[in-house]
């Protein structure tokens, strides 16, 4: 049985064919990842649910990982990142046990959370209904440097002189 | 007993996704090895990356260089230290070989670095393996510097065989003949080497063997030490330029692949070793004495009477370079310069393709059957701007050193005779 | 609901911010969920990501045969994405590894999405509030703008 292989706990990804696993990260002082556990245990889905130092994973079903991440989305929801994973939890091939050091992920997670808490103001600020303005929006955009024209070059020269 | 497994610390950019790190965890496997990463936090990559100094673009390079950086402090513990990113990426050559530079500089660790393709197998990586897990695993006996009792060294070559018994430092068999039969070509040369010396083999205390065909020899023969030509021939050659102490470089052009070998105190530091096309081994000089139609042992004087630039050859393929020779006689020059010329053709394409990998400190000692070939070696020497050193009985190098390698056992069965 | 590859391919917040405002990410980590699972349907072990030298092959694709094999390979698992991509977000000097490791696979995925014709926003990284805001309504905005061009082609598309 599916579900029972889930609370045996993961250790063969392969045997988790048509399982996902999502992670769960949280950007708050506030929430830790028991209490989130707590939450998604409520719904009592088949989904195994593992904590980490950063959050959850939750693997199982693609409806029923789907329904946890909802609920859990709303305890709060601007603080909550998600994301999916390729490997489930513990799978041998990934895990820091077997290989000495963290996966390269971890490190690319590592430096994405430690700006988690802009994208967290903002997001508070979208969800309170705030707008923005063009000239707001345009900082995050990149910048190109724009060569002067001579014409343009000249007419500065000609002002300023 | 089993014994601990030897910790390759792997710094890398891309073979897991080019399928090819199960066949470097086979080959590590294999010789009693296991691979890991260095474990480190962001901030840590962030220091020491930036502390390394080499600017690039590439995150898992980034990586590479902050493990290096770890390994170096003495952050991270390991045994050795395996590089390896995609052949053909001009990012990644720089910092492999930057970092095995650095590696080798400025820590105690063994380490080798390579190219992959998607076409790379373990058996590849096999005899890389195990020099770095020898090196790392076998200090005290690569530490000995003088041969005991009456021991014999078997180098079963691709292009050829060979055999040493050495006694209480001496030299005083020897046996060299082309492989055929693996086993009948070995049995042969310990005939030869037995008759020279003036002895039976049950005078022999100990055996070593080397080369392609060690295992199956040292199978046959019940030899004491099985051992790759890596460590065995870096030992071999300082202990026949009598350089066992400080540095050295060891070339070895072979039948069939080249090893470049930069060697502290008699012990490999870092090391390449290719084969990929036959241009750029012995395999074309004997191509082309048959060509010239003199003996290979003809060759070498000849091409040192001959002007190797009055030739245009330079072809890492061994076809194309038959064409430049056969066009070079067509058009009317000299033997002595084709001599040359091939020469100066082999010698260039392991100084382009191999010895940019390693350190070459002097002396340069080049080893193996073709060091014979004198044109070869001023080749040799004109590119690295150095005297090459080639000591007596060169072409035995990996018979000596496993002769002077398995002596290591003659003392070691001696006590156990006594204890039982 | 339109299907938009994030850039990183590994990014834990475009992947969050494009699936909270109601889309699809296209993202690395569904190419490697198919790699891993594989093994056990087509008995392939080939760790860690059950990656071969086929995958190497596969990225011909996308890339040459002078192309390293881990360039290859890596388009492999990213190369399907792009072709499914109806939108993409990019952020830019992202510091990433593994599927996000070689920076010439990055350089050829970001030319391939803007050469793809499909809408493509470029971002930084906020590193303040005021950015963090833009950051959000910038990806807001844009997402916005694929549902209502979505809207808009669906009576043509059921035409056809």
């Amino acid at each position: 049985m599916r579900e029972d292989k889930l609370k045996e706990g993961i250790r063969d990804g392969p045997e988790y064919a048509g399982s996902i696993t999502k992670y769960v990260f949280i950007e708050s002082n506030h929430t830790t990842p028991n209490d989130l556990a707590l939450h998604a245990y409520e719904l009592a889905a088949p989904v195994m649910i593992k904590e980490t130092c950063f959050g959850l994973q939750v693997t199982g079903d693609p409806d029923d990982v789907e329904a946890v991440i909802t609920r859990i989305r709303e305890v709060d929801p601007s603080h909550i990142f998600v994301k999916d994973r390729g490997f489930p939890p513990g799978d041998a091939r990934r895990c820091r046990a077997n290989m000495g050091g963290a996966r390269p992920g971890y490190f690319g997670h590592e430096a994405e959370v430690a700006v988690l808490r802009y994208v967290s103001y903002g997001l508070q600020r979208m969800y309170h209904g705030d707008s923005i303005s063009k000239s707001e929006l345009e900082i995050i955009h990149p910048k190109e440097r724009v060569e002067l024209s001579d014409e343009h070059l000249l007419e500065i020269f000609n002002r300023d002189v | 007993m089993s014994e601990r497994k030897v910790r390759i610390a792997q710094l890398s950019c891309g073979p897991d996704y080019s399928g090819v790190q199960k066949e470097i965890n086979d080959a590590a496997s294999a010789v009693g090895a296991e691979i890991f990463y260095p474990d480190l936090t962001l901030h840590e990559i962030k220091q020491n990356y930036k502390s390394f100094g080499l600017d690039v673009k590439s995150g898992d390079l980034k990586l590479a260089i902050a493990r290096a950086v770890a390994l170096v402090k003495g952050a991270v513990d390991a045994d050795a230290v395996f590089i390896t990113t995609c052949f053909r990426c001009a990012e990644a050559a720089i910092t492999r070989n930057e970092l095995r530079n650095y590696i080798h500089e400025n820590s105690d660790l063994p380490v080798v670095s390579y190219s992959f393709t998607e076409r790379t197998t373990s058996g590849t990586l096999l005899t890389r393996m195990e020099a770095l897990t020898t090196i790392a695993r076998r200090k005290a006996l690569l530490a000995r510097q003088r041969q005991v009792g009456i021991t014999m060294g078997i180098d079963s070559g691709s292009a050829t065989t060979k055999a040493i018994i050495m006694q209480d430092n001496e030299i005083i068999g020897t046996g060299w003949r082309p492989t055929i039969d693996v086993v009948e070509s070995a049995n042969e040369v310990i005939a030869l080497a037995l008759e020279e010396a003036g002895i039976q083999k049950s005078d022999i205390e100990a055996v070593g063997t080397t080369g392609y065909g060690r295992y199956l020899i040292g199978d046959k023969i019940n030899a004491d030490l099985v051992q790759e030509e890596l460590s065995v021939n870096s030992k071999g050659a300082v202990f026949l330029a009598d350089c066992q102490t400080g540095s050295a470089t060891v070339i070895d052009i072979g039948g069939m692949d080249n090893k470049a070998i930069s060697v502290q105190d008699g012990i490999p530091g870092t090391f390449t070793m290719g084969g990929i096309c036959a241009g750029a081994s012995g395999r074309f000089l004997e191509m082309t004495a048959k060509r010239l139609g003199v003996d290979i042992t003809e060759l070498g004087p000849l091409a040192m009477k001959g002007m190797e630039n009055t030739v245009p050859m330079n072809s890492y393929c061994i076809v194309f370079g038959t064409q430049s020779l056969v066009n070079a006689l067509a058009e009317g020059h000299s033997k002595a310069d084709v001599a040359a010329a091939a020469c100066h053709s082999v010698a260039e394409q392991v100084f382009e393709q191999q010895l940019q990998e390693v350190d070459i400190k002097d002396p340069v000692i080049m080893v193996g059957g073709s060091s014979l070939i004198q044109g070869l070696v001023r080749a040799m020497g004109n590119l690295l701007q150095t005297e090459i050193v080639v000591p007596s009985h060169s072409q035995y190098i990996g018979a000596v050193g496993a002769a002077l390698l398995s002596s290591g056992y003659v003392e070691q069965k001696k006590k156990e005779e006594r204890d039982a | 609901m339109a299907k938009v590859f994030i850039y990183p391919t590994t990014s834990l917040i475009l992947s969050d911010m494009v699936t909270r405002l109601g889309h699809i990410p296209l993202g690395s980590a569904l190419s490697v969920r198919d790699r891993v699972q594989q093994g056990g349907v087509e008995g392939i072990d080939s760790p860690p990501l059950n990656m071969t030298p086929d995958d190497a092959k596969r990225g011909l694709k996308w890339a040459a045969v002078e192309v390293p094999a881990g360039i290859r390979g890596r388009m492999s698992l990213i190369g399907p994405l792009l072709a499914e991509a109806e939108a993409a977000i990019i952020m830019n000097d992202p510091l990433a590894f593994g599927c996000m490791g070689c920076a010439r696979t990055n350089e050829l995925t970001t030319f391939l999405l803007k050469d793809a014709g499909i809408p493509v926003l470029e971002l930084n990284y906020p590193e303040t509030e005021e950015e963090g805001f833009a950051f959000v309504m910038a990806i807001k905005e844009f997402l916005a703008g694929l549902a209502q061009k979505g809207d808009e082609e669906k009576p043509e598309v059921q035409h056809e």
